[in-house]
């Protein structure tokens, strides 16, 4: 038994409407994506970024850094950079791989300047480099 | 002679009662601070029949002083985690305009606060005022207090409605989105050193 032409196109067409409603679905219920997979906006030291930021603080929402810098003081969520920058980390397990006064290269997500602790401060915070 | 050295030891003893008193006072007079920047505040704003409308910021940054009770809170509403991307964009871009109002701020005052009698649970009741999308709303909540170890936890619950912020919320949604909004904190303090 042979299919028709018309039976043919008609599967064609249904199977390319699945496709698309399926992929659909998939866009629409995707998480956030990782901070691995997220491009940098800008990479450097505390100071230099304190200097981008005062010239316009809403455009460095949300955006990736990597900074390098002293581990100041670490507690159970995070640790403080250059003494002026909160790390809240990606994953609480990195802690117990490092150590305060230690120089490390963080990648992480800004997301604002805490004006009452004073500090700038990230999350998703992951080690680039030791 | 044994007149000028008593005279000389009652002046003495009265500077050292000035310092003293001086001393007392101060210590009554600064602050006793407790703090977090790890605070965890949730919101939900679900209606039953759909995909649960709730997220968690866990980097509410808190700041209470035992002394007197006054305490104030800061949040970025981009740091307010969906498990979906796009109602997390909506949310940021849409509904908060996180670009324009970046922070979520309260600033109030536990009353009748006694830190000294706080165990388990001990409740009193918070008042302030609460700043989201540039508008001011006042709260009336229960706080929840327990001490754990070194550590001072907040719990509470209110409720909001998105008008109150002036959040409009589109027709095409406004059934997946409750009229009640359910705000829960949860915050551990540590005394600032």
């Amino acid at each position: 038994m042979s299919l028709s032409k018309k039976s043919k196109i008609a599967f064609g067409v249904l199977f390319i409407i699945v496709i698309a409603v399926f992929s659909v679905y998939k866009y629409s219920t995707k998480p956030p994506a990782e901070i691995e997979d997220r491009s940098v906006d800008f990479t450097g030291t505390y100071k230099e970024l304190f200097r981008e930021i005062e010239i316009n603080a809403a455009l460095w929402q949300d955006k990736i850094v990597l900074i390098s810098g002293e581990i100041s003081s670490l507690d159970d969520k995070g640790f403080v950079l250059s003494k002026n920058i909160y790390c809240i980390l990606k994953e609480v397990s990195i802690l117990k791989k490092i150590t305060s006064k230690q120089n490390i290269i963080i990648k992480g997500r800004i997301i604002g300047y805490d004006d009452l602790l004073e500090e700038l401060k990230l999350d998703q915070c992951i080690i680039q480099k030791k | 002679m044994g007149n000028a050295r008593l005279f000389r030891k009652l002046k003495n003893m009265k500077k050292i009662g000035f310092l003293l008193f001086f001393l007392f006072l101060s210590a009554s007079v600064l602050a006793q601070k407790y703090y977090t920047k790890t605070g965890t505040t949730e919101f939900r704003a679900s209606v039953e029949a759909f995909e649960p409308v709730a997220a968690k910021n866990r980097s509410t940054s808190a700041v209470l002083d035992i002394k007197t009770g006054n305490i104030a809170a800061l949040l970025f509403v981009n740091a307010f985690h969906f498990k979906v991307a796009l109602m997390q964009e909506h949310f940021n871009e849409n509904y908060m305009e996180a670009n324009k109002f970046p922070k979520a701020t309260f600033r109030g005052k536990i009353e009748r606060f006694n830190f000294s009698e706080i165990i388990d649970n001990k409740e009193y009741p918070i008042k302030g005022t609460l700043t989201v999308r540039g508008v001011k709303k006042e709260i009336n909540t229960i706080g929840k207090f327990t001490k754990q170890g070194d550590k001072l936890k907040l719990a509470a619950t209110f409720p909001v409605k998105p008008e109150d912020f002036d959040i409009k919320i589109p027709k095409i949604v406004s059934k997946k989105i409750a009229g009640t909004i359910h705000i829960t904190l949860d915050y551990e303090f540590i005394e600032k050193k």
